[in-house]
């Protein structure tokens, strides 16, 4: 059995709208989703929200059952007892859609449920990224909606993940000890000065440590990675002596890319959509997904994409 | 689709009671606009476990969970280095004191700590079904036999929404006077292949009904410095809320041309709100399945709601007590906001407590 993306979705707030919410992003991105395959809220068996910040800092319940209520699925078995669904949030800094990824194969290979919708959506506690100089992500939300496959040998390999010993690098919490009456509009961020260095060598070290577990011809296929700099897809390309061209760092579009922060958790789903966009370069045989961050952890999978997809770009 | 008929089985529980108590007495001394309610004769807490605040003690959430999680390895035949898969489901997580993490994950800084590098990990958040929702994901990864064995843990330091209460509780309709029910602890269990029937999870479904999900919700409070958590117990406890597993489970055990009675279940173990929410959710059973309910096991009177490790935390003290028997079938019900319900069905025979 393989597990395949049916579709995904990257979203932006609306311009000009303030005080955006993790879960009305993660919605809109999940309707996206379901508008492209053409299906009903009730095909979702599970959905899992893998973003990290959130608005006012809330922490119960999970943000899926949040973005469930948003999208429609299951909302009274009681007065409708269709097909059940479950929702919940995983959470594990920037790995978040790869870990869910794990554990959709999962699911889906136990025959839990059909369809796992993965939704990554961050927003500054606050409401609004650009209004705190500090915080380094941008607001954001994706989703991907993934299910089995029917091609032989087509969809997500094997997820691998790995650890590092030590300093996380990247670190994010509320003060509640300092916090005062705020405690819904503040979160802080703290990156070690050497995290671009550190994720940059424990990256190129997964993706090789990937690519010989699986035995993946790297020179057929298209890197998707995170951006914690701006030249991290071209030094990546550099230590894996790739052509510049076969890494894809992904941002947030618009003109002021590197001024609206860091993609988080959705950074995987945006570097699907903007590699598949276009079609696959010429020679590439698969995307090979990578993300790393605070831990350190890392996560790897492949993804041979089904010969037709419905994609809602950016 | 997998044509696999592996099963799980709990391989080994631990669990963590910080030694302080606090009696519902003394709590409510404690509360500035006491509420003129019988709190105890309400909830059935008695008392509740509090967290220790000194950094020696190690007694917030993420101490507790590894207190825990070391429990739970010494009654394992696995070391922590052979561990596949480390789950962190606490709601509360409090880290070197009044830090509320994000990331990194507790799920790494656990597998770290305790030694278990290799292990996947992550975190799941939701609300009191974490250590369920753990345990469900888990057993399905075992199942597709994408891992051997994991590590579910939850430390809940609760009792800091307990805290937020005290300050700003008005009355018994207060939305945060669920708070007051609480208490401190940790849990963890490891699960592996089953190989016996004597020891399996013979199932475990969850769902989510979202239409509720605006019923609880925890946050920092806007009035005064700390946690809270605002619920609306009046629509989260109706009988249509309480009716939820009895129909969800009916319908799975139909699926399969069973019934509850077929099931044999010895004990029943529902979510840890209060004495008569237990009481409430079993007669809601008996009168929707039209059997008796299998002798309920509790905690609640004696450790408040603890939240996510709810149920395994009352698995462990009954087992451990001998109050509840190896070699029986229990049922664990969910109940928790999003709303969150469902069964898990297991037969347990050698549980290392």
């Amino acid at each position: 059995m393989t597990t395949v993306i049916t579709a995904a979705s990257g979203v932006l707030p609306p311009a000009g709208q303030s005080g955006c919410t993790a879960v009305g992003l993660a919605a809109l991105a999940a309707r996206d989703c379901l508008a492209t395959a053409r299906l009903a809220p009730q095909s979702v068996g599970a959905l899992i929200n893998v973003g990290v910040y959130r608005e006012a800092n809330t922490f119960e319940p999970a943000m899926a059952a949040l973005i469930q209520k948003e999208v429609g699925i299951n909302l009274d078995y009681l007065a409708n007892p269709g097909p059940a669904a479950f929702s919940f949030d995983l959470m594990n800094g920037a790995c978040g859609v790869l870990n869910a990824v794990q554990v959709a194969q999962a699911l889906l290979e136990t025959a839990s449920c059909d369809r796992v919708l993965v939704t990554a959506a961050d927003v500054h506690p606050g409401g609004c990224a650009g209004d705190d100089p500090l915080y380094p992500y941008a607001d954001l939300g994706g989703a991907l909606l993934l299910e089995r496959g029917t091609q032989p040998d087509r969809g997500f390999g094997r997820v691998r993940t790995w650890s590092r010993q030590g300093d996380p690098a990247v670190a994010g919490h509320l003060e509640t000890a300092t916090m005062g009456a705020g405690g819904r509009a503040v979160v802080t961020v703290v990156r070690d000065a050497d995290r671009e260095e550190r994720l940059l060598e424990f990256t190129a070290s997964v993706v090789a440590d990937y690519a010989r577990a699986e035995g993946l011809d790297l020179a057929r296929t298209l890197v998707l990675c995170g951006r914690p700099a701006p030249d991290f897809g071209a030094r990546l390309a550099s230590c894996l002596n790739l052509d510049a061209a076969q890494v894809l760092a992904s941002a947030p579009p618009g003109p002021s890319m590197e001024g609206t922060g860091e993609a988080h958790t959705a950074g995987p789903v945006l570097g699907y959509l903007q590699a598949t966009a276009a079609g696959l370069p010429a020679g590439t045989e698969q995307l090979l997904l990578v993300t790393a961050g605070a831990g350190l952890s890392a996560a790897c999978a492949s993804y041979r994409p089904p010969l037709e997809t419905g994609d809602t770009a950016l | 689709m997998t044509t696999s008929t592996r099963s799980s089985r709990f391989e080994a529980l631990g669990a963590y009671l910080p030694p302080t108590v606090l009696s519902t007495a003394d709590l409510l001394a404690r509360v500035s606009g006491t509420p003129d309610v019988d709190l105890e004769r309400i909830t059935g807490v008695a008392e509740r476990r509090v967290y220790d605040p000194s950094p020696q003690a190690g007694e917030d959430s993420y101490g507790l969970a590894l207190k825990a999680a070391r429990e739970c390895l010494a009654n394992s035949r696995y070391a922590a280095a052979e561990l596949d898969v480390v789950i962190s489901a606490s709601i509360t997580r409090f880290k070197d004191g009044g830090r509320f993490t994000f990331e990194p994950s507790f799920a790494r800084m656990l597998s770290q700590e305790l030694g278990a590098d290799a292990a996947i990990h992550f975190d799941v958040s939701n609300a009191c079904a974490g250590m369920m929702t753990g345990v469900y994901l888990l057993d399905r990864m075992i199942r597709a036999g994408v891992v051997r064995n994991g590590l579910v843990v939850s430390g809940e330091q609760a009792t800091k929404i307990s805290e937020t209460a005290a300050v700003e509780l008005t009355d018994s309709y207060d939305p945060q006077f669920a708070s007051l029910s609480v208490g401190d602890s940790a849990a963890a269990v490891i699960l592996d292949e089953s190989v016996d029937e004597a020891d399996r999870i013979h199932y475990v479904d969850l769902m989510t009904c979202a239409e509720y999900a605006h019923l609880c919700m925890g946050m920092p409070s806007d009035r005064t410095q700390g946690i809270a958590l605002y619920t609306d117990n009046k629509q989260m406890h109706t009988r249509d809320r309480l009716r939820l597993w009895p129909s969800f489970h009916g319908d799975l055990l139909a699926k399969q041309g069973r019934t509850f009675a077929d099931e044999g279940f010895d004990y029943i173990i529902q979510h840890q709100v209060g004495t008569r929410f237990v009481e409430f959710v079993n007669a809601t059973g008996e009168e929707e399945f039209g059997v008796a309910m299998p002798p309920s096991l509790n905690v609640v009177a004696w450790t408040g709601n603890t939240a996510s490790t709810a149920h395994f935390l009352t698995l462990q003290q009954h087992l451990k007590a001998g109050s509840a028997r190896q070699g029986a079938k229990f049922l664990l019900v969910p109940a928790a906001s999003g709303v969150v319900t469902g069964a898990l069905s297991a037969t347990i025979s050698t549980l290392g407590v």
